[in-house]
């Protein structure tokens, strides 16, 4: 049951982290259709498996920190890379 | 959104009545500064989330602070908080007993039940003396142990047959050099990851084996909660019923036990029926006073040791303390931590409650002030929400507030070997 908890703690930071990543323009222009859903959703994700892995290899009390951190990192993902690759593009 | 707002100061009549709300209309210059500032501050507050959780998850000194956050609410509750339960490890309670030269060693362990994380792939280990007396069942070491345990410590609590007489023996040391070793070998526990915590007259005993050349280089941390460090001014501070701190002196009241397990201690070495006078005078049923005709029926050291206890020559305790037999004497340098200091290799933490009736603190202070004079890594503070090493019931919001505070700085960098 308390594990439950801990995995609707995930859920809920990876949306909220989500949510945090719309506010800071942080959808790639690309994604146009139901963009600001499919970020949240990425954040959910992201959250659950930094949880996952965290509770594995840190441990039960250090996994929800674990699972903040990588869904902000995964949430920054796809505007880096439509970044870079525009760049690559204006050089070419 | 943009276009309900400009619809709305777009039809607004130029006679709006006065008690009608006047709204007024943002430029697209001041919407797009507005906008860009909240994008900033959602970037702020994202990368503020993957800095603090990244420091708190990767870095050990983080994850102390983690572990010494999630200790903090159960040591001050004196019971872990429901809410705390989806973050805690589920526990296992093991008794042990081991033989040492001096009797029986009772051990109670309690173990996290999850395995080992790889990060940082070994627990940290707590060899813990409650004290004098026989503690295994007292609620708040359960909940202490617990709380550890729950944040991924192995606990491992010591008692010897001698401490649950009520007596100190420095021979006991010999329990706790075995203890120790029992737990570097615990499944999981990281060999220089163990650290020894003792609360009251445990701290001596605690001090006496890390100073042992056996494991000396091996013990992660000495902590010390309520504990004496010399004993002969700790009887010079009962005999006086007065403590000087910080160059002040101010009366000071033991209660009975202390008294009674000083008794009990120094017994054995009186001569003739001295010692059985002595015991049965500070017994918890004894009358704690001797009438005259019993005083003078004790030998002159027998005697000058009674009066030390009561209380009943404040003036004369440098006189009775020189009056002690060498025995006695011999045994209380023996019981003294100030004796092996300069031999302990670990850090050393000291906690004290600051109106602490068992033990004065007095002799922490006195500790820490040797600690300085020797260059060893220390750390001291002073706390009011405890009631010598249990929690206080009635402590203030501001007192659980700024001790909270200390607390949780000790509990960091004791944390930090298993981090």
């Amino acid at each position: 049951m308390s594990t439950s908890y801990l995995v609707l703690t995930w859920a809920l930071l990876g949306v909220l982290a989500g949510a945090l990543a719309l506010a800071a323009r942080l959808k790639p222009a690309a994604w146009t259709r139901r963009g600001w859903l499919w970020l949240l959703a990425l954040g959910l994700g992201a959250s659950l498996l930094g949880g996952l892995l965290g509770f594995w290899l840190l441990g039960r009390l250090f996994s929800t920190a674990a699972s903040l951190w990588t869904a902000v990192l995964v949430l920054c993902l796809p505007r880096l890379a439509g970044t870079l690759r525009a760049r690559g593009a204006s050089r070419q | 959104m943009d276009n309900i707002e400009g619809n709305v100061t777009a039809d607004t009549p130029p006679a709006t009545p006065p008690t009608r709300p006047v709204v007024i209309a943002q430029t697209p210059a001041r919407r797009g500064r507005g906008r860009q500032a909240g994008m900033w501050l959602a970037r702020g507050a994202l990368a503020l989330c993957f800095l603090a959780s990244f420091y708190l998850s990767v870095f050990p000194s983080g994850r102390a602070t983690v572990r010494a956050f999630s200790i903090l609410p159960g040591l001050l509750a004196a019971a872990q908080p429901a809410w705390e339960a989806p973050v805690t490890e589920p526990i296992i309670h093991t008794q042990r007993t081991l033989t040492s030269p001096t009797g029986t060693v009772y051990l109670d362990i309690y173990t996290p039940s999850t395995s080992v994380p790889p990060v940082p792939g070994a627990r940290e280990g707590i060899l813990l003396i409650p004290g004098v007396g026989d503690q295994r069942k007292d609620a708040q070491l359960i909940n202490f142990s617990r709380t550890l345990a729950g944040s991924g410590l192995v606990v491992m609590d010591l008692t010897t047959q001698t401490l649950i007489d009520n007596r100190l023996g420095v021979s006991d040391k010999e329990a706790v050099v075995q203890a120790f070793e029992v737990l570097q070998h615990w499944p999981g526990v990281g060999t220089n990851r163990v650290g020894l915590l003792g609360f009251s007259a445990g701290g001596p005993l605690m001090c006496f084996a890390a100073a042992d050349t056996r494991i000396r280089d091996q013990v992660a941390f000495v902590t010390l909660f309520g504990g004496y460090f010399d004993a002969m001014t700790l009887l010079q501070t009962i005999g006086r019923r007065a403590l000087t701190e910080n160059g002040q002196t101010q009366p000071w009241h033991p209660v009975p036990y202390p008294l009674q397990v000083l008794a009990d201690t120094i017994a054995p070495l009186l001569p003739g029926n001295d010692g059985q006078t002595l015991a049965s005078a500070f017994a918890p049923n004894g009358s704690e006073s001797l009438d005259a005709a019993k005083i003078a029926q004790l030998a002159p050291s027998s005697a000058a040791a009674y009066h030390l206890l009561a209380g009943d020559e404040p003036t004369q305790v440098n006189a009775n303390l020189a009056a002690l037999s060498p025995e006695v004497r011999a045994l209380l340098l023996s019981l003294s931590p100030s004796r092996v200091v300069d031999q302990i290799r670990a850090p050393i933490y000291l906690l004290h409650d600051r109106s602490d009736q068992f033990v004065p603190v007095s002799e922490s202070l006195e500790f820490a002030a040797d600690l300085a004079r020797l260059h060893h890594s220390y750390d001291f503070a002073e706390f009011g929400i405890f009631q010598h090493v249990e929690v206080r019931a009635n402590s203030g919001f501001s007192q659980l507030v700024g001790d909270g505070q200390s607390l949780l700085r000790l509990a960091s960098e004791v944390m930090q070997a298993g981090s």
